[in-house]
Formats: structure tokens, C-alpha cells, sequence
């Protein structure tokens, strides 16, 4: 953790829709300058969260603090910490053009147009939309949408970025530029509150991540924490010569079939060393080894899956 | 400030980029009312009071464009936003909601003027009108420019399709303007029955009555009670447009 104060705290956050419960008593909080994630399947509550940010969803009851502020009262000044870039490609695009668009949301946001025009400049020139200033949004591609989505979320500047799915439909190259982005403004200082169902992305990006599923908090913490508590790492080891039948590996889970020694639980480096200095010991050539990590995925639908049942 | 002047300029260019959508149709249309009724027509009705019937005809048909406008272009302009879901630029901007009602207000308000204006202008090509009191005539046009694109804005909020917006035109407004004097004076349904009753219980005709007055000196309702009835439904309805944008009413969820 970068910094000890709390950017977003989530305090008891209730919202019920008619018939549908969206979050459930919400207690989460999310300390500046931290990459966090919500994951999440659908209607698991992350955007309705992330949207009384916003000032989008009026919450039911609890409430959400930013920088001390809360959301809902002092809606005015949590608004200019925050950029939000939606799930859905939202443009004024009817009549605006790329460079206008942006620069109109500078203005909302207080600031005066020769600055929102360099700023929309130096934004599109960094997105790779300069060539498209005065193109229509609908004159744009789908990553160019995206990219300009993103732009206008940081045009005023603000402290906290939050992504609500940001390479959802997105292709492999645009999903790595906005990788690349997410994180170089992370390293410039920026708390990112990221949605995603890409359990990669946020295995990657995420300093901690929020699990949640149905409106609850399921689990919260680094991606390498949550999957270490798995127990689901993996290593098989394929024997070249047959292993002595009275081979012992206390304290390990593994099991010898068909010439391939299985471990598998949480594993640590030493305990694979123990196992092959075991086997050398006994004179057992190995001819291959594959090891896997458990992953996020797994530790999702372990999670997910055994809350609804 | 900024932020709210930047709403406004982008209500503004909403539809002046579109003025051929926006503003050219009701002058033509309005051009038109006066041709076929105060031109063609207007000879045989003969004149209404001392001025001929165009000359009476024209304040009404002034003050019918501005209505209309200043009501068309909040209700459509809050309504697309929503439907679009780019009300969420405003939504999650440091504008107070207070400031996005009364920037999209003043927004109808200047197209509800400008129409009036170049109507007016317009009518100087086929007739002249005296401009008895243009101090009274601006304040009229401030408050009922006001009033209607209060009502627009919340009928955009309100609204669930396009159609809400083009209904509430059609079954409010059209009989309440049509009803309202603008193409007839009291004296002239005098006796007429069901029409009289409706003209005369109508707020319209007041509204419409004092606006006259203001442009020809003459009226046969008072203008003071209907600048007091405009100025009661002006700030009435901004009051309710601004609290509904506070209650995020159709905004949030």
C-alpha cells in the first residue's frame, strides 16, 4: 500500500432496486493511490457502487466518503476528484465533435477554454485521436470510443479514476494500450477503482481486489493472497523410471498414477524441492515437470460458486 | 460559474448547429398564420377595435412561437439526454442541480426569444404594429419564455418517449394557446356558447391579452393580472424543475 489515507470508503452500503437487491451493506474501503478491483458477474452490485460515486444511483442507505467527503452531501467537490469512465460508449454526439466533447467537459467541471483546449489537445494526441479532432463520435471506431471515453474521464485531472469495465469488447492490442494507461497513471499517483469480469486484467493491475457476487462482499485482498488461500497450485511431475512403492512425502497431498506424481494444494518452492530431492534420493529419473499456479479464475468461481450455493 | 455557462453555450448550440431543424420551422409556419389568416382572411373579418385583424392577430401569434419554442427545446434537449445517457456528464460534474436546471431553462428561454424577435421582425414586412409599451413587452417575453421552458424542462424529466413530449403539446398546450385569444378578441365570441366559457376561464387569454397590450396599447382582459399570472407560473414552474433536478426525479436511480 502506497499511502495511508483513504480515498473510497464504502460504509454500509445498501441499494435495493424494486425487487432486486443491488449491494448489500457494502463496508469497503480504498486507500489513495491503490489499484484496486471490484470483480464481480453480472449484477453482482459494481456498477450500482461505483455509481453513487458518480452521483447516478441514490443509495438506498449507508454511504459513500471520499477523501473524507461524502458522495451524496458534498456531491459537488467528490465530483472533481473524480473521472468516471462508464461501461456503455456514453458521448454527447449528437451535435459535438471529438475535440468538442471534450472540451465542453472541462467547462462543466470549472475550467476555462483556452485551458480545456490545450488539455483536450494534449489528451487526444496522447489517446491517438488527434487525427479525429473534428470527427463525429460516430465516425469513430469501437477502441476509439474507448480511448476517448477514458480522455474525457481525465480531462479535469482527477485524483481518482474509476473504470467501469474499460476493455469490455475491447481487442487484444487495445486491451494491453489500455493496460499500459491504467497503470502509468496509477504510478503517477492516481487511486483506480477498476470493474472488470477480465480476471486477468485485474490479476495483473490490482494491488487488492474486492469479490463480489449478488449484492455481497465475498472476499477482499491482494490476487496473490486470494489465491494462495485457494490451496489449488498445482505441480505434476512424469517419471522417467517407476517410483518405489513405499516413497513418502509427509505433510504433502500427491498422488502417483500412470507414471506422473501429482502435488497439489498450496505450494510453496521448498516443498517441490523436497519432493525432488526425495525422488533423487530414491534413484527416480523425472523426465518432465509442469507446474501451475492456482489463478484469480479459479479462486472466483470457488468463491462465487460456493455462495450460491 | 464556468461550468454553468458551458451548459447554457451547449444548450445553445444544440440548436442553433440544427437551426434549420430548430428555429427556421415555427418562423415559416408562423409566417405562414399570418398570410393565410391575417393576409387572406384577415380583409373579411374586418378590424377589432381600431386595428385590422392582422395588426390584432400578431401579438397573439408572436407569443404562440414563443410558448412553443421555449417549451420544445428543454423537453427535448433533457429528454435526449436522458435517453442517450450523456446526462451523465452533467450528473457526475461539479454543476449543483440547480445550475443544470436553470442553464437548460435559460437555454429554451433565449430560443423562445429569438423566434419571437425574428417573428416580430418578420411581421414588420406585412404590417406595422405600434410597440405601445416594449418595456412591458420584454417582461412579458422574459416570463413567459420563463414559464413554458420551466414546463418543458419538466415535462422532459417527466416524459418517456418522444411522444409524451409531442402529446403534452398536442392535448395541453395547442387547445390552451388555440383557446387563448390569440385569433379572436372576447368581444368577438361574445354570446358564443361553450367557447366564451373556455376563453374566459382560460389563463392563456390574459397572457395572451396583456401581451397585446403591450404591442398595440389596447386589450380587453387586464395586463397586470396576466403579467402577474405569467410571473406566478415562471417562477412556480422554475421552482419545480430545480427541486425535481435535486430529487434526481428520472435522473437517478
Amino acid at each position: 500500500m502506497k499511502a495511508e489515507r483513504i480515498a473510497i470508503s464504502f460504509q454500509h452500503l445498501h441499494k435495493v432496486y424494486p425487487n432486486v437487491l443491488a449491494v448489500k451493506d457494502l463496508t469497503l474501503d480504498i486507500q489513495q493511490g491503490e489499484f484496486f478491483g471490484l470483480l464481480g458477474p453480472n449484477g453482482a452490485g459494481k456498477t450500482t457502487s461505483i455509481q453513487v460515486i458518480a452521483g447516478l444511483v441514490k443509495p438506498t442507505s449507508g454511504q459513500v466518503i471520499v477523501n473524507g467527503l461524502d458522495a451524496v452531501r458534498d456531491y459537488r467537490r467528490v465530483h472533481r476528484m473524480v473521472g468516471v469512465m462508464p461501461q456503455e460508449e456514453v458521448l454527447d454526439s449528437w451535435f459535438l465533435s471529438v475535440r468538442e466533447i471534450l472540451v465542453y467537459n472541462a467547462g462543466y467541471f470549472g475550467i476555462p477554454a483556452r485551458e480545456a483546449g490545450r488539455r483536450a489537445d494534449e489528451l487526444l494526441e496522447r489517446f491517438d485521436l488527434g487525427e479525429k479532432r473534428s470527427a463525429k463520435v460516430s465516425e469513430l471506431s469501437g477502441g476509439m470510443k474507448r480511448r476517448l471515453l477514458l480522455a474525457k474521464a481525465l480531462i479535469h485531472n482527477p485524483e481518482i479514476l474509476i473504470l467501469d469495465e474499460p476493455t469490455a469488447g475491447a481487442d487484444v492490442a487495445l486491451r494491453r494500450q489500455i493496460w499500459q494507461l491504467m497503470s502509468e497513471l496509477n504510478a503517477q499517483g492516481k487511486t483506480i477503482l477498476l470493474t472488470t469480469h477480465y480476471l486477468e486484467e485485474a490479476e495483473r493491475l490490482c494491488e487488492r481486489v474486492a469479490i463480489l457476487d449478488r449484492g455481497e462482499l465475498l472476499a477482499v485482498g491482494p490476487p496473490a493472497e486470494l489465491t494462495r488461500s485457494s490451496h489449488r497450485d498445482f505441480v505434476e511431475i512424469e517419471l522417467a523410471s517407476s517410483a518405489p512403492r513405499d516413497l513418502k512425502l509427509p505433510g504433502l497431498n500427491y498422488t502417483v498414477e500412470n507414471g506422473k506424481l501429482r502435488l497439489a494444494g498450496t505450494l510453496e518452492d521448498e516443498h517441490v524441492l523436497e519432493v525432488l530431492n526425495a525422488l533423487a534420493r530414491e534413484g527416480v529419473k523425472i523426465s518432465a515437470i509442469h507446474a501451475e499456479r492456482a489463478r484469480l479464475e479459479d479462486v472466483f468461481l470457488e468463491i462465487t460458486q460456493g455462495f450460491r450455493k | 460559474m464556468i461550468g454553468f455557462y458551458t451548459l447554457w453555450k451547449r444548450e445553445m448550440v444544440r440548436y442553433l448547429k440544427g437551426s434549420l431543424d430548430t428555429i427556421a420551422p415555427p418562423i415559416i409556419s408562423t409566417i405562414l398564420f399570418i398570410f393565410v389568416f391575417g393576409l387572406a382572411l384577415g380583409s373579411r373579418l374586418g378590424a377589432v377595435g381600431e386595428f385590422p385583424y392582422i395588426q390584432f392577430m400578431l401579438p397573439g401569434v408572436m407569443m404562440m412561437s414563443v410558448i412553443m419554442n421555449s417549451f420544445y427545446n428543454p423537453a427535448y434537449s433533457v429528454f435526449q439526454s436522458r435517453w442517450q445517457g450523456n446526462i451523465a456528464d452533467f450528473l457526475a460534474s461539479p454543476l449543483s442541480y440547480s445550475q443544470m436546471a436553470v442553464a437548460t431553462i435559460l437555454a429554451g428561454m433565449c430560443r423562445g426569444m429569438i423566434v419571437g424577435l425574428i417573428v416580430l421582425g418578420a411581421a414588420f414586412a406585412f404590417t406595422s404594429l405600434p410597440l405601445a409599451h416594449p418595456g412591458l413587452m420584454a417582461l412579458y417575453l422574459v416570463l413567459v419564455s420563463l414559464a413554458f421552458a420551466s414546463f418543458g424542462c419538466i415535462v422532459g424529466l417527466w416524459t418517456k418517449g418522444w411522444d409524451g413530449v409531442n402529446a403534452v403539446s398536442i392535448f395541453l398546450l395547442d387547445p390552451l394557446v388555440m383557446l387563448g385569444g390569440v385569433f379572436y378578441s372576447l368581444e368577438m365570441i361574445r354570446g358564443v356558447p361553450i367557447l366564451e366559457v373556455l376563453t374566459q376561464i382560460n389563463p392563456f387569454t390574459y397572457i395572451t391579452g396583456g401581451f397585446r397590450y403591450s404591442l398595440l396599447g389596447i386589450a380587453d382582459t387586464d395586463p397586470f393580472v396576466g403579467l402577474g399570472i405569467t410571473a406566478m407560473l415562471g417562477v412556480g414552474l422554475l421552482l419545480a424543475s430545480i427541486a425535481l433536478f435535486w430529487r434526481g426525479y428520472h435522473l437517478k436511480h
